[in-house]
Formats: structure tokens, C-alpha cells, sequence
């Protein structure tokens, strides 16, 4: 079996102690990025980016990618015991998971949410490990015209997962698109948007626009605000195994978020965020007794604690098999793989069987390693909460800024995040989001080059994109999402 | 005026700019964009949205103007920081810069003079430990050598 030979050549990687080491560091910082408000994984995975270049492709990957798994496990602790989300995804956490903690059930929460998210992180590590190497089969054969009609269907779902308005994304995904096009056109040579800038001749570097999108204009935001005093609820040392009642309350939730999330997780634009609201309504709506959720019901910090792990996992399915990101920090680690001269799709498992099977077998050791580590490490985690923004957050700033510089050893690539954290946080204030301005700007110029080789392809008739039966099917997928919200009004009720 | 209705008339500026810069590098035909096609497209597809987003009635519940917090002067002192902080990086260098930016924003957050100069002074130092010296960041040096 050519899976299981994969798997065993995988754990060879992963169990290589500095692969280990590497996955330790990605996973203990995931969970610290989690655990700490204000500091997302896309902007902590774009801080840290530049310290992986000396290391070797699959060290790299690896602990970049334990940053962002890692961070659903820790984002939960801070939900429960200071009722902030500590990180977007775990939002709906607070709601059941801070109640439970008032009730003097912290214990129970805390362990639930390791647990839950262990067990989802697992399951759709197994469900990458069986669908990847499949998936990359079939999109072998995929040419030019069918990577362009899936992007655009791919950029048509981000829109329809918008949790604003629908016309604002499609406004975020077409600057996004123009953002992707400044720089050196690849088949003309012309430079576009450049206006004789050398950093804006190579183009926006990925880098610094997640920085400042998503680091920057977090603490500028958050510092509107003066600081209340945090109520935090002294983490318990004792009683966080979930009882016998607690896991017959839970397992099916955790279940129905693992599948949940993993499906949500490979779609762009949906994600981890999307995975723990869904999974909320779903559990609640299930329930014989809904009066109990938002009152301390267990089922909802398992479901969604769950679906956020397994959205992660799934995330990875289109970045491995289609070189195409899901997400902010798959966009990332597509740029990552592709700095340490890997090209991300169909490909990779033949090209780069150590660092496609690394990656996926790393990721059932970091889960393990999260568990183990994240249950006695809690007391810690809270005294670390103790510490006062106005401390933390010039250093959240001084990082992003060591980061951005350290990318190419320039101001250039500050000024941009400068911009972009500025431009993020004008685009908080309108009700802008910030995700489909990423994704278009890295898939835009992934489509235009697809469209333009398509084109060549069929001497200038678009007859090829309607004559190719699975392009013709994306296509009409896209056309479908795009009429749909303007026959229904709201999207989605998350 | 709306807050959608600011926002998508400074989209459709954008939209404008970049439309007016496809149009000048070239379109090319339809069976073989040129340089400007999606900078073009991208932007007519911008100026379109923001239209729209401009003469859609507003939501009954939005409000008029952009939320105002209590306390808008501290994003403004911190965004000015950290552009102070890219334009003298290269000049003053590392640590030196690392220091005022750090001392600033204590004193931004009422910190004692004491305080704020020991914690930036160690905050640089250690910085300048973990990625120049530990992590091998070339960071620049100003006229003092760190």
C-alpha cells in the first residue's frame, strides 16, 4: 500500500529529533500565540517566517505548521478562564466554556476543549493522510484551464463565506487581485503599480501585508480601548479529566465537529473560524435540552473546540494537493514551501515525499505533544495573562517590525506593513475583512497566469474553458455561489 | 453620510487609479491580455462594487459615522512609532532605535520614568541577544556599532 509506506516513510522524517525539536518549538509557540490575545497564527507564522530560512524545507514546514494547530488548542484556555477569545477561532468557546468556569467547572472545560481537540486534531490528520495523496492523483491531470476555473471558484466561496457583507469581500477579493499584480509582469516584463519603487519592483511581499493586516492593525485596534482589569479564574490543578457523564455528554459533538470542521477547513474562505460557529449552531439545534447552551453546556465548548482543530487539519488538503491556500497561514506556508524551492501541488508528494508525508505525519506527534504539554501548562498560560497589554503590545509591535525588516534586510518591507496595518485597521473600523484581500492577492496572480497560458493553450478561444468538462463544472459552481446570495440575502446564519 | 457610502467612494478612487494605470500598459485583446487586462478589470470590477456599495440604502442599524472609541490618540502615537521607528532604523541603528520606540510606549502607557527606561533598556538589549546574536538577524548598526 502505497498510503501506509507513505505514513512509515513520514514517521522516519518526523521522528528525526531535530524535526521533533522543530515541531516542539512550532507547537509550544502555537499554543503561546493562542493563548495570547491580540496575536493571531497568520501574523505570528508571517513573524517567524524569516527565522525558518536557515533551517531545512520539512524543519520549517513543520514548525510552522505545529504554530497554527497549535494555536486552536491554546486559544481555548483563554476563553474559558478570562472570557476573551485568545484567538478568532475560539470565540464561541467563551459562551458555554466561561460560564463553565464561573459554575467552578474550569477543570472540566479545559479538559474537554484538550481533549476534543486532540481527538479532531487526530481524526482529520487521518482523513488528510487517506484524501491528500488521492486528491493529488486526480489533480494531476488538471491543466491550466481547470486550475483557473477552480481559483475562480475558490475565490467565489471566499465571498459566500463573508461574514459581512457579500459585496464588501468581492470589494476585498478585487483589491486583493490588484494587490497581486504590482510588481514585474512574468510575461511582459512591465512593471506595474511599481512607480519606481525597488521594493514594489519585486512586488508586495506576502510577508509584511499579513503583518500589518493582521498584526498591526490588531494592536492598534485593541488600543482603542483602555485596559479593564482581567478577571481571571484561577486555573485548576485538579479535575481535568471530563467524567464519565462529561464525555457521554460530548463525544457525538466532537465527532460531528471533526467531520464538520474538516469538510469547512479544505473550503477557502471558511476555515477554523467558521467550523467553531457552525458547529455551535449545529450542536445546539441537535440538543434535547437547547435552554442549556450559553448556561455552561459541555457540548458547547467540545463541538466547536473540535471543529477549530479539524478545520486545520483540513486546511491543509488544498495546499497539498492543489498548491492552492485555503487560508492566511496556508498562504504562508504555500509561500514558505515555495521560498525553500518547493512547488506546492499534485506534484509535491512525487517531487517531495519527505516533506509531504513529514508534514502529515509530524502533525499526528504535535497533536499528542499538545496534549501532553497543554493540561499541565494551563497554570502557567494564566500567569502569563496577567501580564498588561500596554506591556505586551509595543513588543507584539518591535516583532512584527524585527520580522518585516529581517525578510529582506530592508525598511522596505516595514513600509509596507506600515501601509497595510494602517490601510487593516481603516478596514476593521468600515467592517472590512481582511481574508479575501489575502487570498485574492496570492491566488490572483496564480489565475492570471493560468488564463493567460489557457488562452495560449487554445490559440485565444475561451470555447476551453466551456469544451473541458471539470472546468465547465467549476465554472458553473461559481456562477451558482455568485447569483445565489443576491437571490438570498444573508449568506450564512453563523 | 453612511459609513459604506465614505468607504466605497474611497474604493472607487482606487478602482479609478488602477483602471486609468491597466488602461495605460496595455489591455492587449481578449485572446491575449496584455499587462494591463487584470490591473484593468480588477479595477472596473472594484468601481463597479463600490458604486454599488455607494447608492445601496444604508443598513437601518448602521451607524453614521465610524465607531469612536474613547480613546483614539494612543493607535495614532503607536502607528507613529512604529513609522519613526522604519525611518530611523538606519540611521540611528538597532539599538538605539529599539530603545526610544520602547521608551516611548511606556511612557504612552504611564509608566514611571524609571520604569520605562529599564524595560526599554533591557528590552533592547535582549532583542538585540535573541535576533542578532542567537537567531543570526542582520540587523542594522548605527554610528555606535549596535
Amino acid at each position: 500500500m502505497e498510503i501506509f509506506s507513505g505514513v512509515l516513510y513520514g514517521f522516519q522524517v518526523a521522528l528525526q529529533p531535530i524535526n521533533l525539536l522543530y515541531c516542539f518549538i512550532g507547537v509550544f509557540i502555537g499554543t503561546l500565540v493562542g493563548v495570547l490575545p491580540g496575536l493571531g497564527p497568520a501574523a505570528a507564522i508571517a513573524l517567524l517566517l524569516p527565522s525558518t530560512f536557515a533551517a531545512s524545507p520539512v524543519a520549517a514546514i513543520i514548525m510552522l505548521a505545529g504554530i497554527y494547530y497549535g494555536a486552536m488548542y491554546g486559544g481555548s484556555t483563554t476563553s474559558i478562564l478570562v472570557n476573551i477569545p485568545g484567538e478568532a477561532a475560539s470565540v464561541v468557546t467563551c459562551l458555554d466554556g466561561h460560564v463553565m468556569a464561573r459554575q467552578g467547572r474550569a477543570g472540566a472545560a479545559l479538559g474537554i476543549a484538550a481533549f476534543g481537540s486532540f481527538i479532531a486534531g487526530t481524526l482529520s490528520v487521518i482523513a488528510l493522510t487517506f484524501l491528500a495523496p488521492f486528491l493529488a492523483r486526480v489533480t494531476l491531470r488538471f491543466g491550466p484551464p481547470e486550475y483557473f476555473a477552480l481559483m475562480t471558484l475558490g475565490l467565489t466561496l471566499l465571498t459566500f463565506f463573508a461574514r459581512e457583507s457579500t459585496v464588501k469581500a468581492l470589494m476585498m477579493a478585487a483589491v486583493g487581485l490588484l494587490c497581486g499584480t504590482v510588481g514585474q509582469d512574468t510575461i511582459s516584463g512591465r512593471f506595474r503599480f511599481a512607480f519606481g519603487i525597488r521594493t514594489l519592483e519585486d512586488g508586495l511581499g506576502l510577508v509584511p501585508v499579513i503583518m500589518g493586516l493582521f498584526g498591526i492593525s490588531e494592536v492598534l485596534l485593541n488600543l482603542e480601548q483602555r485596559e479593564q482589569q482581567r478577571e481571571i479564574f484561577a486555573p485548576p490543578t485538579t479535575g481535568l479529566l471530563p467524567t464519565r457523564q462529561d464525555w457521554r455528554d460530548s463525544s457525538v459533538p466532537i465527532l460531528r465537529g471533526s467531520v464538520l470542521g474538516f469538510f469547512l477547513g479544505i473550503l477557502p474562505g471558511a476555515g477554523a473560524i467558521i467550523a467553531s460557529f457552525a458547529s455551535y449552531a449545529v450542536e445546539k439545534r441537535a440538543s434535547r435540552h437547547p435552554e442549556r447552551f450559553g448556561a455552561g453546556a459541555i457540548e458547547g465548548v467540545a463541538g466547536p473546540e473540535a471543529a477549530n482543530n479539524a478545520a486545520a487539519g483540513g486546511a491543509f488538503i488544498p495546499l497539498l494537493t492543489l498548491g492552492i491556500p485555503a487560508n492566511a497561514v496556508m498562504a504562508i506556508l504555500l509561500g514558505a514551501l515555495m521560498i525553500h524551492g518547493l512547488q506546492p501541488g499534485p506534484l509535491l508528494v512525487k517531487q517531495a515525499p519527505d516533506v509531504f508525508w513529514g508534514i502529515i505525519t509530524s502533525m499526528y506527534i504535535g497533536n499528542a505533544m499538545l496534549l501532553v504539554l497543554n493540561l499541565p501548562l494551563i497554570p502557567m498560560w494564566a500567569r502569563l495573562l496577567r501580564v498588561p497589554y500596554a506591556v505586551m503590545y509595543p513588543f507584539i509591535l518591535l516583532f512584527c517590525l524585527i520580522g518585516a525588516y529581517s525578510v529582506a534586510n530592508n525598511v522596505g518591507d516595514g513600509i509596507v506593513m506600515w501601509v497595510f496595518g494602517v490601510v487593516g485597521y481603516l478596514l476593521k473600523k468600515f467592517d472590512y475583512e481582511g481574508a479575501p484581500l489575502i487570498l485574492a492577492m496570492v491566488i490572483g496572480p496564480m489565475m492570471e497566469e493560468a488564463l493567460r497560458q489557457s488562452l495560449i493553450l487554445s490559440a485565444g478561444s475561451f470555447d476551453i474553458f466551456v469544451s473541458r468538462p471539470i472546468a465547465a463544472g467549476f465554472l458553473a459552481a461559481a456562477l451558482v455561489l455568485l447569483v445565489l446570495p443576491l437571490v438570498r440575502r444573508k449568506p450564512l446564519p453563523a | 453620510m453612511s459609513r459604506d457610502r465614505v468607504s466605497g467612494l474611497a474604493w472607487l478612487a482606487v478602482a479609478l487609479f488602477a483602471a486609468v494605470q491597466g488602461l495605460s500598459l496595455g489591455l492587449g485583446s481578449l485572446h491575449r491580455p496584455g499587462p494591463g487586462f487584470f490591473p484593468f478589470w480588477g479595477g472596473v470590477a472594484l468601481g463597479l462594487l463600490s458604486v454599488l456599495l455607494v447608492v445601496r440604502p444604508p443598513a437601518r442599524d448602521a451607524p453614521d459615522a465610524p465607531r469612536l472609541a474613547p480613546d483614539t490618540a494612543r493607535p495614532f502615537v503607536a502607528a507613529g512609532a512604529v513609522l519613526g521607528y522604519l525611518l530611523l532604523l538606519e540611521v540611528l541603528g538597532f539599538v538605539p532605535v529599539t530603545f526610544l520606540f520602547l521608551l516611548l510606549l511606556f511612557r504612552l502607557e504611564r509608566r514611571g520614568w524609571a520604569f520605562s527606561a529599564a524595560s526599554a533598556a533591557a528590552g533592547a538589549v535582549a532583542c538585540y541577544a535573541l535576533f542578532q546574536l542567537w537567531l543570526k538577524t542582520q540587523l542594522p548598526t548605527g554610528p555606535l556599532g549596535f
